[in-house]
């Protein structure tokens, strides 16, 4: 109960009744604002209230009121200040001095008021003012006299070399004053009679005037007296309540209900309100009205914005603005000589000028315009007939639609010369084939013979009459093995190419043995799937299929070997072992027709394609693992990336599709480059190169390098399209084969040549 | 002294009086009889070498009556004039305000051999190191000898696959009347021959019918073809670079003054295989050291100086071999040259210190090893159409090189000018070997089975 405390304290002299009376007033006062707040709102809890009772400022009206009542008006302005600052208990003291106080006091303090305003300038400001004023009023505490300086407690000696003693409250610097001298202060002291009362202040470097109520306050603390005069420090003890009778609180009402429970009404009131919210009757966001006026003159590009004509609204087009020629009085230079006008006649009447410039002596003899009615007509028309369209130009600039490849200096060396021709065959060469050390080199034609060539020197050093087209040959992957596997029609042949030395010579005479007894032991068993047959004549192997053969594929180990026999139906992938003569079918059941069959270069992979499709089965645990789906109508030939996780497809729609089987059995990326078959897909073996060759008389090479880093997909550039070969009945380039070392390909034509490309 | 040209003309526009005029002055390191005047004469500037020629013709015919018209050729501050005058001192940023120093040379006119003596199969090597007598090697695997160019007189058969390599071990002294020969074949192996050549008067018999020579020593080691020989200036060793990748080196002993480790290893085959290595009079050598470090085939080696060996490689590389110790003092890495396959390798010129190499691709080019810091060849002539197969600097002059290409031409370059000096397009087929002869001629064999010599060459 600050509030009536407050109130008795400050009407010191009325006697006891009327204090009493106040205070039950107050009381009464307070306990009705009490109850009409409850009224208001109910959600507000209890002790809310009380603080706001409790703050002086609620019951500041009453308290001013008693302050005109009991105080004259100097001390007035005095309280008004009080009451400004923040301190409360200031207050108290204030009060307390004034009940002691006699008149004598009072004058003092008026006067010690006014002394300010004599002593001090005039451009003093406000503030000082103030400060003063409050020093005045608290007989004992500094914190309340704001110094201008900010530095805070720290030794002055700081400063002594500076030019200014601190901070004021704005931060700015406070500059030292200008010191008198010695001499002068003196003369000052002698001069000045108030001089003895002055006092230099260090710390904001000022000289301060002791005003006479100060100096008798010094005067009294030295006597070991109060500050004040007025002081009693004997004064009788005034009990102001009489606690005796009162043993309950003010009031005992219990607290009503209806503090505890939520408000009905208000309730209702709230859904009243969601409801119309979300029945859109109530909108908070309403959107501001816009004055409906434009500027006429206004650019026509701003009033495609303007909604007004509907949705799509396409300004019609300008007319041309009149010109200097148009002038009734243009100048010589636009005036057309006799001869223009001549030879317009002579233009297309299109391009003839619509106008011809005239000049007149003044603007009355302008005769009127003969077309006007007809173009404006026209004009209207255009605009009426002619449908309008809006073109959306999105500025791109199509380089940068490209990709960003590197450049094809960085990634040489890549064939792009053919230096060299092998020539000898007289008909299409099928099917070539390097050896791995990169000396010889092997082509079937469909001239019925096989040659093996030096490809250093394009020498032929070996040609077989094997009698029949050849379909595909290939080399023995071992270099200590230089045998060859050729497929004639339904037999595959594997010859003995002699270009080893003589121990390794007679390794291959032994693996080429084939023992007549054995192979008629299987055949007394079923019907087997190959026969294994000595060829006298070229004193290898035969084996004899039951169907054509189209390709074959050596493990890189070099004693297995696959082939392909298309429309063998469930022998159509066998796989044969050199060493022990033997073969196995174990690919019974195929769905479509094989193209090829690879063998994996570093795992027991397979890879077989069919026409729409590449199963990669496990040789280990026999069973399918991956299947890639090309997207091609008919798949030509198959090609593994040396580190095995990539394969390219060629198809005979001339699309090639680079797969990345870590990536996803979609093609990661669909070449179309050919515009005819390709026939043959094949991969460098060292460098990152790939190639393709087509019907088309051309072989594309391409740089594709795969990173390690499984995040980087492969790279892959163009590089170079090698061109040369000439078509023959209507074929190109039969196959294309890398120089196992070099980066040299290989292109065997239908124009029966066979060309290497080098770099 | 002024000087127009007369009526020739053929310099181009000799007579027009608008031209420029140069005051030039010849020289000549050229004997007498072929010595021009010293004077300074001012010539138009629009002269060709024809034009020069022409003035230095009539020149000496003036001092001499009885002077030929023979073509020179001119030397401008080292370099030799191929363009009109007046753009070869603009080429060159040379004043034509001096009296200009032009230096005059016998120009080269190739003379080709009417009849090119004839092989069974294609030529792919010639050895001309001996004056008198051209050694070749043949895909038929026989080497010949053939007396003066033209017949021969002798076949050295005995390899089972093609000759790749023949070089004669000996061949620098002419007085000697044994020949040792060494060839390297297809079928892995090296032969030694040892030819004892007549004295003229049974030379008859020889034209008619060659002497068949069978070899002295079998060196047997590289698994695979052999691809180039060289014999050391000494004439006591050989080396053999072979498609293996590795470089052979093989002693080189007269069979009646055996080594004990040939010796050894006759007397065991002998004890093996008893009687019939009497009749065989084969015997078997190894290599002394191999040389390891190509990656690929060293297809060619030189032996210039006792103690270096250079080699080609397709793994693009020239290496220099330091024979005491075996290790490869000095490699040229591949990419940084050229990148390309290297099939012929040469060293000469400036203190016989230039290498001159040729490969995969139609640019000769010339390295300079001495030069620090930088593996730029100093020299590129790219004339040729197709792969250089040989290339040859020759022996005494430091300018000269030839080089032999599968486009069908010899080329004989000067290092002072970028354009061939003279093409030999004689051949039908792919050029594979080339060599000096004489000193003044050149003679190449090639697919079309021939050994042709031409003459006239002079440096």
């Amino acid at each position: 109960m600050g509030k009536s405390r407050r109130s008795s304290a400050e009407v010191d002299k009325l006697d006891k009744k009327f204090l009493k009376e106040a205070t039950a007033n107050g009381y009464i006062e307070g306990t009705s604002d009490k109850d009409d707040r409850f009224q208001s709102s109910d959600s507000v809890d209890l002790s809310e209230n009380e603080k706001s009772q409790g703050s002086p400022y609620d019951s500041g009206e009453d308290n001013q009121d008693d302050r005109f009542q009991s105080t004259d008006p100097v001390n007035f302005s005095e309280d008004e200040k009080s009451q400004g600052s923040p301190y409360d208990s200031g207050e108290d003291d204030q009060d307390d001095r004034f009940q002691t106080s006699d008149s004598v006091d009072l004058l003092e303090d008026e006067k010690s008021q006014g002394s300010p305003y004599d002593s001090r300038e005039d451009d003093q400001d406000a503030s000082d003012y103030e400060n003063h004023g409050t020093m005045e009023e608290s007989d004992s505490s500094e914190d309340e006299v704001p110094s201008r300086n900010t530095v805070g407690d720290v030794p002055l000696e700081w400063y002594k070399e500076e030019e200014h003693i601190g901070y004021d409250i704005a931060g700015k610097k406070i500059k030292k004053q200008a010191r008198k001298d010695r001499i002068e202060s003196f003369l000052a002291g002698v001069d000045d009679a108030k001089n003895w009362r002055k006092i230099y202040d260090e710390y904001n470097d000022e000289e301060v005037e002791l005003t006479k109520e100060e100096v008798k306050m010094i005067h009294r603390m030295l006597r070991g007296k109060t500050p004040h005069a007025g002081v009693d420090p004997y004064a009788p003890y005034v009990d102001w309540f009489e606690w005796e009778d009162k043993g309950h609180p003010l009031s005992n009402a219990p607290e009503p209900k209806r503090r505890f429970i939520p408000s009905k009404w208000e309730q209702k009131k709230v859904v009243r309100y969601i409801r119309a919210i979300r029945k859109g009757f109530i909108k908070f966001d309403k959107p501001k009205e816009e004055p409906h006026v434009y500027l006429l003159w206004g650019n026509d590009s701003s009033v495609t914005e303007n909604k007004r004509h509907g949705l799509s609204y396409i300004p019609p087009p300008k007319s041309k603005l009149a010109g200097h020629e148009e002038s009734y009085n243009p100048s010589a230079e636009f005036i057309p000589t006799q001869e223009e006008i001549n030879s317009y006649q002579l233009m297309f009447e299109e391009d003839r000028p619509k106008f011809i410039p005239r000049r007149f002596e003044s603007l009355r003899n302008v005769p009127a315009y003969e077309n006007a009615l007809k173009e404006t007509f026209d004009r209207c028309l255009d605009l009426y007939l002619c449908p309008r369209t809006r073109k959306k130009r999105i500025n791109i600039d199509p380089e940068s639609l490209k990709p960003k490849l590197p450049s094809q200096k960085d990634l040489r060396p890549y064939p792009s010369t053919c230096y060299l021709e092998y020539i000898g065959h007289t008909s299409p060469v099928k099917t070539i084939s390097i050896e791995i050390s990169g000396q010889w080199m092997a082509s079937g034609s469909s001239d019925g013979t096989v040659r093996v060539w030096e490809i250093e020197t394009t020498r032929c050093i070996k040609v077989w009459d094997v009698g029949e087209p050849v379909n595909h040959i290939v080399w023995n992957p071992l270099p200590e093995l230089p045998i060859l596997s050729i497929s004639v029609g339904y037999d595959v042949l594997i010859l003995d190419t002699g270009l080893g030395n003589a121990e390794n010579q007679a390794r291959v005479k032994e693996l080429l043995h084939v023992e007549e007894s054995k192979l008629e032991e299987d055949e007394g068993n079923t019907t087997p799937v190959v026969r294994w047959v000595r060829d006298d004549k070229y004193d290898g192997i035969r084996l004899k299929h039951c169907k054509v053969v189209t390709k074959i594929d050596w493990h890189r180990k070099g004693d297995y070997f696959a082939t392909v026999v298309p429309s063998g139906d469930s022998r159509a992938i066998l796989i044969h072992q050199l060493s022990k003569k033997h073969t196995q079918n174990p690919f019974k059941k195929l769905h479509g027709l094989p193209i090829a069959a690879v063998f994996h270069p570093t795992r027991s992979i397979f890879f077989i394609s069919t026409k729409n499709h590449v199963r990669v089965y496990d040789l280990l645990k026999q069973k399918l693992v991956k299947k890639l789906e090309t997207g091609l109508r008919e798949v030509s030939s198959i090609a593994i990336h040396p580190a095995g996780d990539n394969v390219i497809v060629g198809s005979k729609e001339g699309k090639m599709c680079w797969f990345d089987m870590d990536l996803s059995s979609k093609p990661y990326r669909t070449l179309k480059t050919h515009p005819k078959d390709i026939t043959n897909v094949t991969f460098h073996r060292l460098y990152p190169l790939f190639a393709s060759s087509s019907e088309d008389c051309t072989a594309y090479v391409f740089h594709g390098t795969v990173y390690s880093d499984l995040n980087q997909n492969p790279l892959i550039v163009p590089l170079e399209i090698l061109r040369g070969h000439n078509s023959s009945n209507d074929r190109g380039v039969l196959d294309c084969k890398f120089h196992p070392r070099q980066p040299w390909l290989f292109t065997a034509g239908a124009d029966s040549v066979i060309k290497l490309y080098c770099h | 002294m002024e000087f127009g040209l007369g009526s020739g003309g053929g310099g181009g526009g000799g007579g027009d009086e608008s031209a420029r005029r140069v005051q030039v002055r010849f020289t000549t390191k050229l004997g007498p009889p072929l010595r021009v005047p010293s004077a300074s004469l001012a010539v138009p500037s629009n002269l060709t070498r024809m034009g020069l020629s022409e003035i230095v013709n009539l020149l000496l015919k003036n001092v001499n009556d009885e002077h030929k018209v023979q073509p020179f050729d001119f030397l401008i501050v080292g370099e030799l004039v191929r363009l009109p005058l007046e753009d070869f001192l603009l080429a060159k940023g040379i004043s034509a305000e001096k009296v200009l120093e032009i230096e005059y040379i016998k120009a080269i006119a190739p003379r080709k051999q009417p009849n090119p003596s004839l092989h069974d199969d294609w030529v792919s090597s010639v050895d001309g190191s001996n004056p008198s007598y051209i050694l070749t090697g043949c895909y038929d695997g026989i080497a010949r000898l053939w007396k003066g160019g033209a017949e021969c007189t002798h076949k050295l058969a005995g390899h089972t696959g093609a000759i790749t390599s023949a070089v004669i071990i000996n061949g620098k002294d002419d007085s000697k009347h044994t020949f040792h020969i060494a060839t390297g074949s297809k079928d892995r192996s090296l032969r030694l021959w040892k030819v004892l050549l007549s004295t003229n008067f049974d030379g008859i018999d020889y034209s008619e019918q060659p002497v068949n020579v069978r070899e002295s020593k079998i060196l047997q080691g590289h698994t695979a073809s052999v691809q180039s020989v060289s014999s050391d200036p000494s004439g006591d060793m050989i080396c053999s670079g072979s498609w293996d990748g590795t470089i052979k080196l093989w002693e080189v002993k007269n069979s009646d003054a055996d080594g004990d480790s040939v010796s050894i290893k006759k007397r065991r085959l002998i004890s093996n295989t008893a009687n019939q290595v009497e009749s065989q009079l084969e015997v078997e050598g190894v290599a002394v050291t191999t040389f390891v470090g190509h990656s690929q085939s060293v297809s060619s080696v030189i032996w210039p100086e006792h103690e270096t060996i250079y080699s080609a490689s397709w793994d693009h590389s020239i290496r220099q071999w330091d024979v005491e110790t075996g290790k490869d003092t000095w490699n040229m890495a591949s990419c940084k040259m050229c990148g390309k396959v290297l099939n012929c390798l040469d060293v000469g010129g400036e203190s016989s210190a230039l290498i001159a190499a040729g490969g995969s691709d139609p640019v000769l080019r010339v390295w300079d090893p001495r030069k620090p810091g930088s593996l730029a060849p100093v020299f590129q002539f790219s004339s040729h159409s197709s792969w250089i197969t040989a290339c040859k600097w020759h022996r005494k002059s430091w300018f000269h090189l030839l080089s032999a290409s599968y486009d069908g031409k010899v080329m004989l370059w000067d290092l002072r000018t970028a354009w061939p000096l003279a093409i030999i397009d004689s051949h039908k087929d792919k050029v594979l070997c080339a060599d000096w002869w004489k000193d003044d001629s050149i003679i190449s064999g090639g697919a079309d089975s021939k050994l042709l010599v031409c003459s006239g060459v002079s440096i």
